[in-house]
């Protein structure tokens, strides 16, 4: 039920751009079975490296963004990012900070009842709260 | 241990594996079983409730049949009284005293029902709380996991070997360079647009006669023989 309703907003995505024009491709990875959870994989133009992931389940819609590996994190420097990323949760507007096992994430979370604009907002906010979480903590990452 | 805590060592069990995996598949499984668990006690709590209601109910009819005995009990003593018949009175009156009694064990009785019923319902409103709150959980947990999966997948389709090793800051250097490219070529082509749009309100001035025409050879040999 609730892939269904990531199928018919994946659909209705597939011919909208953002506000500034930006297209956008997006490309549903469906569940090996009934009880598997889908996810919808959108990528914005001229920013394929951010892919964005949508999921849907009873409680919310979740789009996520890869940010940076642990390993990316300069050594001695991971309290200080922590303590960075922490403080600017509550500032960055509709997106928050987490981790995903090794990998640190920025995403937000949607009403499952959210309609196609609303995630169309959110998908435009949250890659540009992506672009400029990795140009503010820069410092603390590494190059390779 | 809460829900949360024990979400939490599943996903930093599952983390700490060599693997790609994120979550610990096994603690997953061992949750969800205590979901089935949870379920189970939650049927039999409503299978009491209903069970408990039930007796309640009959209770309320003993009670409410009691109170009717008692009043219709009550007319017969003042007929009885009217009539002077004392003794019938008297024998009328010990069946309303024991009614009046069995009344209040009943009573008491329904009393405790009421407030197991209570109880019952206020047990299965939390659990089946804390069962969606469960099944969000779960449900977040596997959703990350899938995630993961697809993040790995995209990565290596994306661009080939490597990929995933691509850091972030190499990432937002090609974003940033890319967008830097369409704005300069951007800015290019509105510089040409005003300089084409110069081009041709220049010529059309030239064909009316108001600007001069281009300086040619025989203009300036005869400018320069003039200052001689």
């Amino acid at each position: 039920m609730s892939n269904n309703k990531l199928k018919l907003l994946t659909d209705e995505l597939d011919n909208k751009s953002l506000s500034t024009g930006t297209g956008l491709t997006i490309e549903l990875i469906e569940g090996d079975n009934s009880d598997d959870v889908s996810v919808a994989q959108i990528l914005v133009e001229g920013r394929e490296e951010l892919p964005i992931y949508m999921t849907v389940d009873e409680g919310q819609i979740l789009c996520i963004t890869y940010l940076w590996h642990e390993r990316e994190v300069k050594s001695g420097m991971r309290a200080d990012l922590m303590d960075v990323l922490l403080t600017l949760n509550v500032s960055v507007p509709l997106s928050a900070f987490s981790k995903i096992g090794n990998q640190y994430i920025i995403y937000g979370a949607l009403s499952p009842d959210s309609n196609v604009n609303d995630v169309l907002l959110e998908i435009e906010v949250l890659s540009d709260n992506a672009l400029e979480a990795i140009e503010t903590v820069s410092e603390f990452l590494n190059e390779e | 241990m809460n829900i949360l805590k024990k979400l939490i060592s599943a996903i930093r069990g599952g983390a700490n594996e060599v693997g790609e995996a994120v979550v610990d598949t096994q603690a997953i499984r061992i949750l969800e079983q205590e979901m089935r668990d949870a379920r189970t006690e939650l049927d039999k709590a409503k299978t009491s409730l209903t069970e408990i209601m039930a007796e309640k109910m009959g209770i309320e009819r003993k009670v409410t049949e009691l109170g009717k005995s008692i009043a219709e009990h009550e007319g017969y003593v003042e007929k009885a009284l009217e009539k002077g018949d004392e003794a019938l009175a008297l024998e009328v009156a010990e069946k309303i005293a024991d009614s009046e009694n069995e009344l209040m064990i009943q009573q008491g009785i329904l009393d405790g029902y009421a407030n197991k019923v209570e109880n019952l319902k206020h047990l299965i409103n939390t659990t089946e709380r804390n069962m969606k709150a469960m099944e969000r959980e779960i449900s977040i947990v596997k959703t990350t996991e899938k995630v993961q999966k697809a993040n790995e997948m995209a990565s290596a389709k994306f661009s080939g070997s490597d990929s995933s090793l691509r850091s972030a800051k190499e990432s937002l250097e090609r974003i940033t360079q890319r967008q830097r490219k369409r704005e300069d070529q951007t800015k290019a082509a509105m510089d040409l647009d005003i300089e084409t749009g110069d081009q041709a309100l220049e010529s059309k001035l030239e064909q009316a006669g108001i600007l001069a025409d281009k300086t040619s050879a025989s203009a300036v040999l005869a400018r320069i023989k003039a200052k001689k």
